[in-house]
């Protein structure tokens, strides 16, 4: 706990200092030219922003409501006196161009005050760089304006979770019966890799409910962690167990009598000495109950009841 | 509950209609009919596990309506099926917003099980002749599966800006039939498989309430969560015990419980790019259950304080077990990005569960026992730092400091953990992004010697076993990316991940763990005459264990002593060769008629279980050799997919697709292999099982044609 009193002068001394410091904010907006000259010679991103949730007049503070193509881009005066002269005075949001900071500045300067948003700062997303228009285009009139359906669209970043995800055991995620931003905060939170909850369990519990206890016998491994037994993404055992059981369980338990012996080939149905810790389920086959039990004496402590 | 809900959602459509104003409406959607046709042979719910194709047919639909600044979205999927979905959304934009749904998600493990109980889908499963018959022939059959619905319903106010309101609930129910396991007789009995009753019901509730206005935001909300669990206990006849009507087991279901968590989040922002983030929250569940006075044992005698046959009767310093955990966490970030080539971090958070539930303690003939209360507190701090240097590159580092303290866990009460990033992207040219990290964990665990009764205490192997959760670690993992975009319409990416963990600690229990893994992808638009598209995943898992086998009354715990037939050590190293690969093209015939689309995908799992015994000069048990007992087929499986699919557009408002999927799935695993129902019906080789996940195998095509009109 000691090595942490080191934050507390420095979070109200930072603040301090940089509140006596001026604002690195600029602002003004003048040159408007109107989007019928931007229509006359991009047209086809004319029809495809006329598509899309900004050209809607109706909401407040639209793209549509206040300068149109200019809102984003940035007046166009300079742009058309060059004769149209490429990122000549207009913001274009293109990678090559733009940094992601930059290009999510233009899109928080309107979307900041959103509550879903008041947490981008913290996200792992603009760490490293993400933008808003990685994920969505400012123009058609996809879903939440997103570039492609989950989790298509997280794959395209997230790789190694795209092979867990298409392991034989698996939440419903290739189904479509649960989507990436179930789980994650795709804006930022609080939360260990961006989960939705404070902690790894509480996220669990919250479609698992039956797991939250309180029990009279508790698996303390379980209580702190799920993810010590279980892999979010996928697994090739059963119930996205990260490794099989026996092993699974005898990494820990590894007492006189079964709990340290070994099991081997010879001991499932086809071996010379079946044992009901190994076939089928194994450890399974008599404690189910490995979260939490009620049960009296030895059955609830060791989870056989 | 439903019912209330679709009346809120209905008042608030008629709003969005009645109050809107005379401009211009319009109306759009979709609407398609497909029909289905299923051929499979081999298990449907591993093939169905998560959805419901059968033969028939089913629809999608969406709507959306707009008059000025009001909307309402409205989106069905699957309609009819197991695994139908319905979205029904609006509001009057800048005011506020509604969402209703409704979500059935079914999950299939085993159709056709068999058990010799009657009463499958009740708490009280019985039978009738004792000892059960062994003929699985004439058992009841039933399907293992659930299926579970949720119904949700959330209004977000926005009317009084800055201010803010939300109100949401949902209800969740699960329902089926799910496998447990018990022992006959403990220990040394045989296995029981259950097929035990799901019938959960959770409701939600949060309410949210807020300020956002530059530079300032504050919210706190309240989530109150009930579940509610219909049948406490199962109780089973069991086959294991002798035959007396005293024979009633009882396994105990998850109780009832009741949680909320009052949360409160603010930022603000600061000059120089920079803000501060909190966020503080309590929680608490709770949960209450009425203990049993006695358990089946078998005994001969009658049990003193119960006065029956076949049962052995515990003394409880109370009979009800009230459970409670309360919760806090607070976090506290700064970030900043005063100059353009500059930004950080510092954060600081806290975790906390402390489990206020009973101690009961249980007295069980010449055994006391106490339940010890497990609870943890977690604080973290750290920070970031990430500099943009010349020609394009982008250097970040991190470091934290993480402790982990636990109470009512006796072997490894605390942990300190040091966390190390660094991070290097560069973005140089414009066709590529290339990026490199490296995490390097250090974790310290603070060991608790256990207090030993004798040199036979079995508590004695504590010394030598440190459980990888919470184990001394370090672990080193590498991370290489790169991502092309040579021309517009040709996208490549290309990672690599190298992770291995090392518990120097560690005598007994998992010792080393490497996984390793690529993948490739790609996406490419031919002349817009095609798009090919298709990636390469492999991944590389090895895990090495060591363990040690000992007699009961031993006193040989100390792995270093030489080994006897009885006592020694033995290892295990897992493996996993995993790869999948999927290409597709989209064969554009005649653009924007007729569209061909060709796809195939595949995955592969290899697991293999390298056992050895270290036996130094003493034979392996009869019939066993060092080669014998490996396992070559664990948790093997094959997964194989191909789906043709002509798309034609007649014209805007009509479109038709018809196609062929297929798809098999080959599993092979040494613990399910040549599966029996009654294996034995005594000792340690004994089961009555219900075939449980034994077959998943299946081959499976589907055919369908479906038609999308459009408005």
């Amino acid at each position: 706990m000691r090595r942490f009193l080191f934050f507390l002068p420095v979070l109200p001394i930072s603040m301090l200092l940089w509140g006596v410091l001026p604002s690195g904010e600029v602002g003004g907006s003048e040159g408007i030219v109107g989007s019928e000259i931007c229509k006359g010679c991009h047209e086809d991103h004319y029809q495809s922003y006329l598509k899309s949730t900004h050209a809607k007049k109706g909401i407040p503070g639209s793209p549509a409501s206040k300068d149109a193509c200019e809102s984003c881009h940035g007046p166009g005066a300079a742009h058309v006196e060059k004769s149209g002269e490429r990122g000549v005075g207009i913001f274009i949001f293109s990678k090559r161009i733009a940094d992601a900071k930059s290009k999510s500045a233009k899109c928080l300067s309107c979307h900041e005050e959103n509550r879903d948003l008041s947490s981008w700062d913290l996200s792992k997303h603009k760490s490293s760089d993400v933008s808003c228009d990685n994920c969505h285009t400012v123009h058609s009139g996809t879903r939440k304006n997103l570039k492609a359906a989950q989790p298509d669209l997280c794959n395209i970043c997230h790789r190694s979770i795209r092979m867990q995800q298409n392991k034989t055991s698996h939440h419903p995620i290739r189904e479509g019966k649960l989507k990436c931003t179930d789980c994650h905060d795709h804006h930022g939170g609080f939360g260990p890799r961006m989960v939705k909850s404070k902690t790894f369990n509480d996220l669990c519990y919250s479609c698992h409910a039956e797991k939250r206890g309180p029990y009279m016998w508790d698996h303390p491994p379980v209580d702190e962690n799920c993810l010590t037994c279980h892999t979010a993404h996928g697994s090739n055992h059963a119930k996205l167990l990260v490794s099989k059981i026996p092993e699974l369980c005898q990494s820990c338990h590894d007492w006189t009598q079964h709990p340290g012996s070994i099991y081997t080939n010879q001991n499932t149905f086809q071996g010379n000495a079946r044992s009901n810790r190994m076939f089928a389920r194994a450890c399974l086959n008599c404690h189910s109950a490995i979260h939490g039990s009620n049960a009296p004496s030895a059955r609830g402590k060791t989870h056989v009841r | 509950m439903k019912s209330r809900a679709l009346l809120f959602a209905l008042i608030f459509s008629l709003m969005t209609i009645a109050e809107a104003p005379a401009e211009e409406m319009k109306i759009s959607g979709e609407a398609t009919v497909t029909a289905q046709h299923l051929n499979i042979n081999g298990e449907k719910a591993k093939f169905n596990e998560y959805r419901d194709y059968r033969d028939g047919f089913t629809g999608d639909a969406e709507f959306q309506y707009e008059r000025g600044n009001y909307y309402m979205d409205f989106t069905a999927t699957n309609i009819g099926r197991k695994d139908q979905s319905y979205d029904f959304s609006g509001g009057k934009w800048g005011s506020f917003k509604y969402d209703f749904k409704y979500d059935q998600i079914p999950h299939n493990f085993t159709y056709d099980a068999k058990s010799f109980y009657n009463g499958i889908g009740g708490a009280n499963l019985t039978y009738g002749t004792h000892p059960p018959t062994t003929n699985f022939g004439t058992w009841n059959t039933f399907d293992y599966s659930l299926e579970r619905s949720n119904f949700s319903g959330g209004i977000k106010f926005d009317l009084l800006k800055p201010f803010f309101f939300d109100v949401s609930v949902s209800q969740m129910t699960n329902k089926g039939v799910y496998p447990l396991g018990v022992a006959g007789t403990t220990p040394g009995g045989i296995a029981i498989e259950l097929p035990s009753p799901i019938e959960y019901t959770t409701n939600n509730m949060k309410l949210a309430a807020g300020y956002i206005k530059n530079p300032l935001s504050l919210s706190v909300s309240y989530l109150y969560s009930q579940f509610i669990d219909q049948k406490s206990n199962l109780n089973f006849r069991n086959p294991a015990t002798a035959n007396t009507a005293a024979t009633t087991d009882t396994y105990t279901l998850p109780p009832n419980n009741d949680s909320y968590k009052l949360d409160f989040q603010g930022t603000l922002k600061l000059p120089l790019n920079s803000k501060f983030s909190a966020d503080l929250a309590i929680g608490q569940t709770t949960s209450s259950f009425n203990l049993a006075n006695s358990y089946v044992s078998n005994v001969t005698a009658a049990a003193s304080n119960i006065g029956q046959q076949g049962r052995s009767g515990v003394l409880l310093s109370d009979y009800v077990f009230n459970g409670k955990f309360e919760t806090q966490n607070y976090n506290f970030v700064l970030t900043s990005n005063p100059l353009h080539y500059l930004d950080g971090k510092l954060f600081y958070k806290y975790n906390q569960r402390k489990n206020k539930s009973d101690e009961i303690t249980t007295v069980d003939g010449a055994n006391t026992f106490i339940n010890a209360p497990f609870g943890y507190k977690t604080s973290k701090g750290g920070g970031q730092i990430g500099f943009k240097l010349p020609a394009s590159f982008y250097l970040s580092g991190a470091y934290s400091y993480a402790e982990i303290e636990r109470e009512g866990r006796e072997d490894i009460p605390k942990d300190k953990d040091n966390l190390y990033d660094i991070e290097l992207r560069w973005s140089g040219v414009d066709f590529m992004v290339a990026k490199a990290a490296y995490q390097r964990l250090h974790r310290v665990a603070e060991f608790e010697s256990p207090a030993v009764t004798g040199r036979t205490d079995v508590k004695n192997i504590e010394t030598y076993i440190r459980r990888y959760d919470a184990a001394s670690k370090d672990q080193d993992t590498y991370k290489v990316s790169f991502d092309f975009f040579p021309i517009e319409d040709l996208n490549f990416s290309l990672g690599y991940k190298y992770v291995y963990a090392n518990y120097p600690d560690t005598i007994l229990g998992l010792n080393e763990a490497t996984r390793n893994g690529v993948s490739v992808d790609g996406d490419y638009f031919f002349l817009k005459q095609a798009r090919l598209f298709g990636y390469f995943d492999y991944e590389y898992v090895k895990y090495k264990q060591l363990q040690r086998q000992l007699p009961s009354g031993t006193t040989a715990f100390n792995p270093d002593l030489p080994p006897t037939s009885t006592a020694f050590n033995w290892t295990v190293c897992q493996t996993e060769k995993n790869y999948s690969y999927g290409l597709g093209a989209d064969l554009f015939i005649l653009p924007k008629k007729w569209t061909l689309r060709l796809q195939t995908n595949y995955y592969q799992s290899d697991g293999f279980a390298d056992l050895s015994y270290l036996l130094g000069t003493n034979p392996l048990p009869a019939g066993r050799t060092n080669s014998n007992i490996d396992i070559s087929n664990w948790d093997d499986y094959r997964i194989t997919n191909y789906v043709i699919k002509a798309i034609y557009t007649m014209d805007k408002n009509l479109s038709f697709v018809a196609g062929w999927a297929y798809e098999k799935y080959v599993y092979n695993d040494a613990q399910l292999n040549g599966y029996l129902y009654v294996p034995g019906t005594t000792g340690t080789g004994g089961a009555y099982l219900t075939g449980a996940y034994a077959d998943p195998n299946y081959r499976a095509n589907v055919y369908f044609l479906n038609a999308t009109m459009r408005f």
